[in-house]
This record gives structure tokens, C-alpha cells and sequence, in this order.
């Protein structure tokens, strides 16, 4: 009997998980991304400072609830060497939020075409897609309306999937922190929030 | 009082963390575990039982453990588990044979309960031997891409030369402080 409530507690109370994974270049900024948003949306975290995040070489992983939904978020390291290991979370990712250093003019080139091969993997159809302009507190770097078009040029490849470009700067906090997510026909969620 | 002064102990971080060093036999783990205490290269013979020092790390005190790694040793691992706070897992990187066994004795103690909330480190050790993994390979070699509930960074070490070794404890004393 005890087992039959228990499991109907944790029925009702179970939330939604979603897998997001956070991609881009190596210093694009996605590891202090993921602490903005965790010191955000997580009551009583305090993130980690920001000239304390290194390299990452592995995994950060991140989970925060929000909207009546978990999310886990999965921070993978950008080094060139480590892209090829980024197919190994298609699979299983949810969402896709791919981050750009907009400081970083000489290496937009380089941006897109991780990009392109990103979303040309099949275990990605469908799935969505957030485009972060980072670094927007560094004076003369480019807007969005400067991002968005070089991104637009992959527009075969990303097809009709939810596709959405915002600025941010993570260090600062400036724009909003955005989750724009809907995961699957049957269960759409919209997230946006300040 | 009390708890006044735990807060200033705390300010001071001088809780003592408890830190394991695992991996294959010849992986250099005694190597490792002297190179942060004394910051030398000590002559290590096969650790059979276990090695245990106090590392001091920028105010950070670690209790660090060093169990041997042969085979036949390999199931006390588990003896040791208990308030764990991190472990730093040492791969010979020029062992390409014997990656896979490394491979599995990871992944079989990492599905331990009691180390759920530890911290994991991973050394790619011995950069400086000429075809040597990268890490790109380690973590392919290690099925890292199966750990999707844990934070976890690979770094390059030369235990011997003493590379790397500085920014992995830089980002596990990090890792460390920020996890609560």
C-alpha cells in the first residue's frame, strides 16, 4: 500500500526533464552562460565567479526548474580537438543553445562553420535552436542585426526547426536570460523570462 | 559563538577535503600525490595498501588518499568511498592497451551510491611520453560521453615534469568550493 501511494506521489510530483545542450566556440562564454542562468533561476546558489571559470576540457552540468519543468543543461568544452565529441549528446539533447563571441569578428568564420556541422547532424532535425550573441557588454562588438544575417546564410540547413538569435552578455546579465523551448508537438513550452 | 566561528573557519576554508586518488597500476598516482605535497618527483616503488597525505592548496586543505592500483587490490577501492568529496581519476595516456580496462574500473565505480556527489577529476598523465592520448581520445577512450549527470574536466598532466597538475587543482579547489 505504502508502495502504491509512493508511487503515485512521485507520479504527481515528477516533473518534465529536458536536455539542453549549450555548444559554440572555445570562449564563447558558455560555462559563465550556464552559472548566469543557474545563480538566476536557483534559489540560494551562489555561481561561481566569473574570472574562476577556465577551459572547460569535460562536462559542466546544470539543472534548474523551471516553469513546472526541469531542465538539464550540459556545457561542453568548445577546443577545436573537443568538437568531435559533441555528437556523442545529439542524441539525447532536447534543445540546442549555441553561443557566438559577437567580440570575436575573426573568428565568426569559425563559428559557422561549427555551426553548419552541427545542424546538418541528423539526430538534431526538429530539434531547437537558440542562437546567443554573447559578450554584448564589450563596446564594438556586433549587434544582433550583425549576427543574425551571417546565421541566416544556414537557413536550408536548419530548416523549419524553432530558430531564434538573442543578444546576452553572461557576465553582465545585460538582456534577457532566454529559454525559448518547445520540445515536442504533444508538450509545447514557451519559456521566456527576464 | 559556535556558529560564529565556524563561519570565520569556513571563510578560511580550513575544512579538510577528502580526496581520492584511483587508477591503474603505473598511471603515476604516488607520483601525483607527492608532486602536490612536496612539489617534487619522489622515486615510487608499487603502492600495495595505500599512501595518505595532507595537501595544502591556497588555503584549501586536502586529506588526499592514494590507493594502490593492481588488479588484485583494485576491490578495496570501494573501503575508501565513503565522504568523498572528489576524485581525481590518473590514466596513463601512453598506455593505449590497458585504456579500456581503465575504462571499465571507472565507469564500474563511479555507479557507486557513495560517490553520487563526488567531483570528478580526470589526468590524462604522461603528455610528456611521445604518442601519447589526446584528450579528445582519452574521452572517447574512457566513455566519458556515458556520464551525463556529472561534472566532470579532463586535464593534461606530466606528473614527472609537473604540468598540468597546477590547473587541475586550480579548477577541483573551484569545483570544490562551489558545490555547496
Amino acid at each position: 500500500m505504502y508502495t502504491l501511494l509512493h508511487g503515485l506521489y512521485k507520479y504527481i510530483a515528477q516533473k518534465d526533464e529536458y536536455c539542453v545542450l549549450i555548444l559554440g566556440l572555445d570562449n564563447a562564454g558558455k560555462t559563465t552562460y550556464l552559472e548566469a542562468a543557474k545563480t538566476k533561476f536557483t534559489k540560494n546558489y551562489k555561481g561561481m565567479k566569473p574570472s574562476k571559470i577556465t577551459t572547460t576540457v569535460g562536462l559542466n552540468i546544470g539543472k534548474i526548474d523551471i516553469a513546472g519543468i526541469r531542465l538539464n543543461f550540459w556545457d561542453l568544452g568548445g577546443q577545436e580537438e573537443l568538437q568531435s565529441l559533441w555528437d556523442k549528446y545529439y542524441a539525447e539533447s532536447h534543445a540546442l543553445i549555441y553561443i557566438v563571441d559577437s567580440s570575436d569578428r575573426d573568428r565568426i568564420p569559425d563559428s559557422k562553420e561549427a555551426f553548419d556541422k552541427m545542424i546538418s547532424s541528423n539526430c538534431l532535425n526538429g530539434v531547437p535552436l537558440l542562437v546567443l550573441a554573447n559578450k554584448q557588454d564589450i563596446p564594438d562588438c556586433m549587434g544582433v542585426r550583425e549576427v543574425k544575417p551571417i546565421f541566416n546564410q544556414s537557413a536550408h540547413l536548419i530548416g523549419r526547426r524553432d530558430c531564434m538569435v538573442m543578444p546576452v552578455s553572461a557576465l553582465t546579465g545585460y538582456g534577457k536570460i532566454i529559454l525559448v523551448i518547445s520540445f515536442d508537438k504533444f508538450t509545447s513550452h514557451s519559456i521566456v523570462t527576464d | 559563538m559556535g556558529g560564529l566561528l565556524s563561519y570565520f573557519r569556513n571563510l578560511l576554508g580550513s575544512r579538510e577535503m577528502r580526496i581520492l586518488i584511483l587508477g591503474l597500476d603505473g598511471a603515476g598516482k604516488t607520483t601525483i600525490l607527492y608532486r602536490l605535497q612536496v612539489g617534487e618527483v619522489v622515486t615510487t616503488i608499487p603502492t600495495i595498501g595505500f599512501n595518505v597525505e595532507q595537501v595544502t592548496y591556497k588555503n584549501l586543505k586536502f586529506q588526499v588518499w592514494d590507493l594502490g592500483g593492481q588488479t588484485s587490490i583494485r576491490p578495496y577501492w570501494r573501503c575508501y568511498y565513503s565522504n568523498t568529496d572528489a576524485i581525481i581519476y590518473v590514466v596513463d595516456s601512453a598506455d593505449r592497451d590497458r585504456i579500456g580496462i581503465s575504462k571499465d574500473e571507472l565507469l564500474y565505480m563511479l555507479r557507486e551510491d557513495e560517490l553520487q556527489g563526488a567531483v570528478l577529476v580526470v589526468l590524462a598523465n604522461k603528455q610528456d611520453v611521445e604518442g601519447s592520448l589526446s584528450v579528445a581520445e582519452v574521452h572517447q577512450a574512457l566513455g566519458l560521453d556515458a556520464l551525463k549527470n556529472r561534472t566532470f574536466q579532463i586535464f593534461k598532466t606530466s606528473a614527472t615534469k609537473g604540468e598540468g597538475l597546477d590547473s587541475a587543482m586550480d579548477w577541483l579547489s573551484n569545483a570544490l568550493q562551489n558545490r555547496k
